[in-house]
């Protein structure tokens, strides 16, 4: 292992970090968004079981953001590889593939909060109007779309590890 | 002799537990349909399914053959399909319920559901 002062020995270290901070912060949005909009499906199916199909919406959302994180992590985790002859991990991928993991986790939190607070109560309103369905709709998706900014980010951060 | 047992009419102690309420018997199949039709079943296996393997499964398949190990597109091809999955779902959730409608709609009274939907 050649190590210089661009290349040190605790740099694949805080790449992982980025690996970890991207599957857990955006598991935890999407751990938050299932669980706060299956209460909100749980108090909506004991009433109205037909708009059960239509009140799952929120939950694949979630999934999605759970989705985005594991993209991400197998993309950083295909940069790294064990420290040999010819690999040269140096401390900038390290800190960029940490930019990567915390903007898509984090952003999947803030995502997945808005996700599940939006789908319970959400919901519990279109038991009681059907027209909140189009608007429920379309704040989820713009709370999701916070997640994918994330991604996106987090992809044209990991372009750079290339060149 | 005013009353007498007929017995070749009456019923054994085996016999009698045909059918005690709601329970069938033992030699009867039992009702295991679930309440939730089968193709509701088997569309949200289905999706359920696709939103596992669909989006990891397009970016192993794409990264070496499609986009010849550029692994950024196959990631971005990835959460498009994720959405994908999600679009779809939209939409057959919406055609669930319409078709519910039409038929007077299933479970709910259809008396509240008009007004709701009004």
């Amino acid at each position: 292992m050649n190590e210089s002062e661009f290349s040190p020995k605790f740099a694949p270290f805080i790449g992982m970090g980025g690996i970890a901070a991207a599957m857990i912060f955006g598991c935890m949005g999407a751990a938050y968004g299932t669980a706060k909009s299956g209460i909100g499906i749980a108090g909506v199916g004991t009433f109205r079981p037909d708009l059960i199909m239509k009140c799952l919406i929120p939950v694949v959302m979630s999934g999605i953001i759970a989705v985005y994180s594991l993209v991400i992590s197998v993309l950083i985790a295909q940069d790294l590889a064990p420290p040999g002859q010819g690999s040269n991990y140096s401390l900038f991928n390290g800190f960029m593939h940490l930019a990567c993991g915390l903007s898509v986790g984090l952003t999947g939190l803030a995502a997945g909060y808005c996700i599940g607070i939006v789908g319970d109560k959400g919901v519990r309103s279109y038991m009681l109007q059907s027209r909140v369905f189009v608007g429920m709709v379309l704040i989820l998706i713009f709370g999701e779309v916070l997640g994918l900014y994330g991604l996106i980010v987090a992809l044209i951060l990991n372009t750079k590890s290339k060149g | 002799m005013a009353t007498r047992r007929i017995v070749s009419q009456e019923k054994t102690l085996l016999e009698k537990d045909d059918s005690i309420g709601s329970s069938p018997a033992a030699n009867e199949k039992s009702s295991i349909a679930p309440a939730v039709p089968t193709s509701v079943i088997m569309k949200l296996l289905a999706f359920t399914l696709g939103m596992i393997v669909i989006p990891i499964g397009s970016y192993f398949v794409t990264v070496d053959t499609v986009f010849k190990g550029n692994s950024t597109y196959a990631g971005a091809l990835a959460a498009i399909m994720a959405n994908v999955v999600l679009i779809g779902y939209i939409f057959v959730a919406m055609a669930e319920d319409q078709s519910e409608q039409q038929q007077g709609g299933g479970g709910a009274p259809s008396s509240t559901e008009g007004k709701k939907d009004r």
